[in-house]
């Protein structure tokens, strides 16, 4: 049962890490810094607990509008370029924070003992949940009921306003930028939340855990980030907790019996699912009475003006 | 800071600028599908890494310069393979499937790697090991400059390859307008192939060089290659092969620079702030007209 009820508490961690890289993703825009944004996250809030004893929803809240300040100041100067530019530009910020956090020391007397981040060491004893006694089902209660209120905010964000100015700017820049709406604020909008929901996942996570260490915010966390939605389908919410169901529970637990070799099968799903299912698992033409205009499932290079056009402007990434 | 410092610093920096050629070599790779196919294929330094350890595979039965030619010819057929695997198929509309079709052929390929190596570094040959050239109070190691001249030779070949041959004719107009090159009767498939396999040859030379330069090959190296490749595709502009090469270069010396100031662990900080100070004030790279953006 124990076992069940950690691996429920990854799930619902990686499921905030992709919505957060569902919010850029949404606006066309790929973004590798989620990582950066989950380290800034972890380590603040888990600064705060540990080091201060701040309460846990205080630390977490602070946590969460840190990485969001983050993500705005960073996404003014990254949002003015865009496809490998910015895939590129957001790899380096997540590895300026990894290296920042590699060579943070900052460690003070508590009544705990000397707590704080130590370097290349890593920064352990965030013994919140232990010393206040938290049970792993309260643990899990906290943790989905999270999950649960930012896919709320989100699916309404999807329905309002702000969802149609994302999704516009994510299928097509010119059409929606001649429409009037401001590109950069949109991008820097959605930048800023999936921040805050990244910084809210790091801050559950390093308490889950306890210990945090530079090596947990690598690159590959962030590939992580973007291929659950991604591989889930971009056109629904659901998509990304079904990707990250299938990934944390079925692939790397379910098949554990396969040893180190399910992580090589990791990379080998992903190019087989976009072979297969280019737009996702969950993609719209899945959903029965849902059927929109299925999109382009092959390149056949075609000399049609407006096709051209078409793969012209989405050819930039 | 004094005169012997001072030389301290200058053999350092000489020392990366040497080195940088490698990251040179990757990044044309990148700058080249990206100019061909307007795509990253991000499994390329991993590719290259790859090729790199197939050419062990031959280490005790040939001389060492024909164990790079096969980490060469590796690379040509690793970046055909990733072609067909990662690009071939897929709708080349959506830019995300090629994008992370590729992430996955990066993480499975450093997954294979490190399974059929048991995670172990291997000795990878060098050679000019002891011939090291005294300049006054500098000296160049040998083996550097071996990777630097390597370097430039695939450099030259490949501009020569672009400029001279029908291939490279057929790869430039593809580049410019693939669908005015089909009209002329170019095949864009094939071009788009031909174009992974010599960007892979430059790839698995630039595997191989790395392996020589730092004496060992791991899997470890897969990721940071690919980052400096990808940093260094930008800071030389989009598309741009001069520009990649000179970029490599200044990574290479800047990467050793700020290792000499600042010690190894906060070395890379710099090298990507360095990256953010181009993406601010000249996002279109070294050689592109000044606000040119993607």
């Amino acid at each position: 049962m124990d076992f069940y009820l950690g691996l429920a508490q990854v799930i619902g961690i990686h499921t905030l890490l992709g919505l957060s890289a569902w919010c850029v993703l949404h606006t066309g825009q790929v973004s590798l810094a989620q990582g950066g944004f989950f380290a800034i996250g972890a380590y603040v809030a888990g600064m705060l607990t540990s080091m201060w004893q701040w309460p846990l929803a205080l630390a977490l809240v602070t946590g969460a509008g840190i990485a969001c300040v983050v993500a705005i100041a960073v996404g003014f100067p990254a949002m003015r370029v865009k496809g490998l530019m910015l895939v590129v530009a957001t790899t380096a910020f997540a590895e300026i924070v990894r290296l920042v956090f590699f060579n943070l020391e900052w460690r003070i007397e508590t009544s705990e003992g000397v707590v704080g981040p130590n370097g290349s060491l890593g920064f352990g004893g965030i013994r919140y949940f232990p010393s206040n006694g938290w049970s792993a089902f309260e643990v899990n209660a906290l943790i989905w009921s999270l999950v649960g209120g930012v896919l709320l905010l989100l699916w309404w964000f999807d329905r309002s306003r702000v969802g149609t100015l994302w999704r516009a700017v994510g299928e097509d820049e010119i059409a929606a930028q001649s429409a009037g709406i401001n590109l950069t604020a949109t991008k820097v909008s959605a930048f800023g939340i999936g921040g805050a929901i990244a910084g809210l996942a790091g801050g559950v996570f390093a308490h889950y855990t306890t210990h945090v260490e530079h090596s947990n915010f690598g690159i590959l966390l962030a590939t992580f980030a973007i291929a659950y939605p991604i591989l889930g389908g971009l056109a629904s919410l659901a998509g990304t907790l079904f990707a990250v169901i299938f990934i944390q529970g079925f692939l790397l637990e379910g098949l554990r019996f396969l040893g180190e070799w399910r992580s090589l099968l990791f990379g080998a799903l992903i190019v087989l699912v976009m072979l297969v299912r280019p737009d996702g698992f969950l993609s719209r033409a899945l959903w029965p009475g849902r059927v929109g205009p299925r999109r382009q499932q092959t390149a056949s290079p075609s000399v049609d003006d407006s096709d051209t056009a078409r793969q012209e402007g989405s050819r930039h990434a | 800071m004094d005169l012997l410092d001072l030389i301290d610093l200058t053999q350092s920096v000489l020392d990366g600028v040497l080195f940088g050629a490698t990251y040179s070599l990757i990044g044309i790779g990148f700058t080249l599908i990206f100019g061909v196919m307007h795509k990253i294929n991000l499994a390329y330094a991993a590719a290259s890494v790859g090729a790199a350890y197939l050419s062990l595979i031959v280490v005790s039965h040939v001389p060492v310069p024909v164990v790079y030619l096969v980490a060469a010819l590796m690379g040509g057929v690793l970046g055909w393979l990733v072609y067909l695997i990662c690009f071939r198929f897929l709708p080349l509309s959506n830019p995300l499937a090629t994008l992370m079709s590729t992430v996955g052929m990066l993480l499975a390929i450093e997954e294979l790697i490190s399974h059929l190596t048991q995670g172990m570094p291997m000795n990878y040959p060098a050679m000019f090991q002891s011939a090291n050239i005294e300049i006054g109070s500098f000296f160049i190691r040998g083996d550097l400059l071996f990777v630097f001249l390597i370097g430039c030779v695939a450099m030259v070949g490949l501009t020569q390859l672009l400029k001279r041959t029908r291939l490279g004719l057929a790869t430039r107009a593809v580049a410019q307008q693939p669908v005015a090159a089909q009209l002329c009767g170019m095949g864009i498939n094939s071009t788009n192939a031909s174009t992974f396999v010599i960007a892979g040859l430059l790839g698995g030379t630039a595997g191989a060089m790395a392996g020589a330069a730092i004496g060992v090959l791991s899997p470890l190296l897969a990721l940071p290659l690919t980052v400096k490749g990808l940093v260094v595709t930008v800071i030389g502009g989009l598309g741009s092969i001069p520009g990649a090469i000179v970029a490599g270069l200044i990574v290479g010396g800047a990467e050793n620079l700020f290792q000499f100031i600042r010690g190894v662990s906060e070395r890379d900080i710099y090298v990507m702030l360095l990256l953010f100070v181009f993406l601010v004030f000249r996002p279109g790279g070294l050689f592109s007209p000044p606000g040119g953006r993607d």
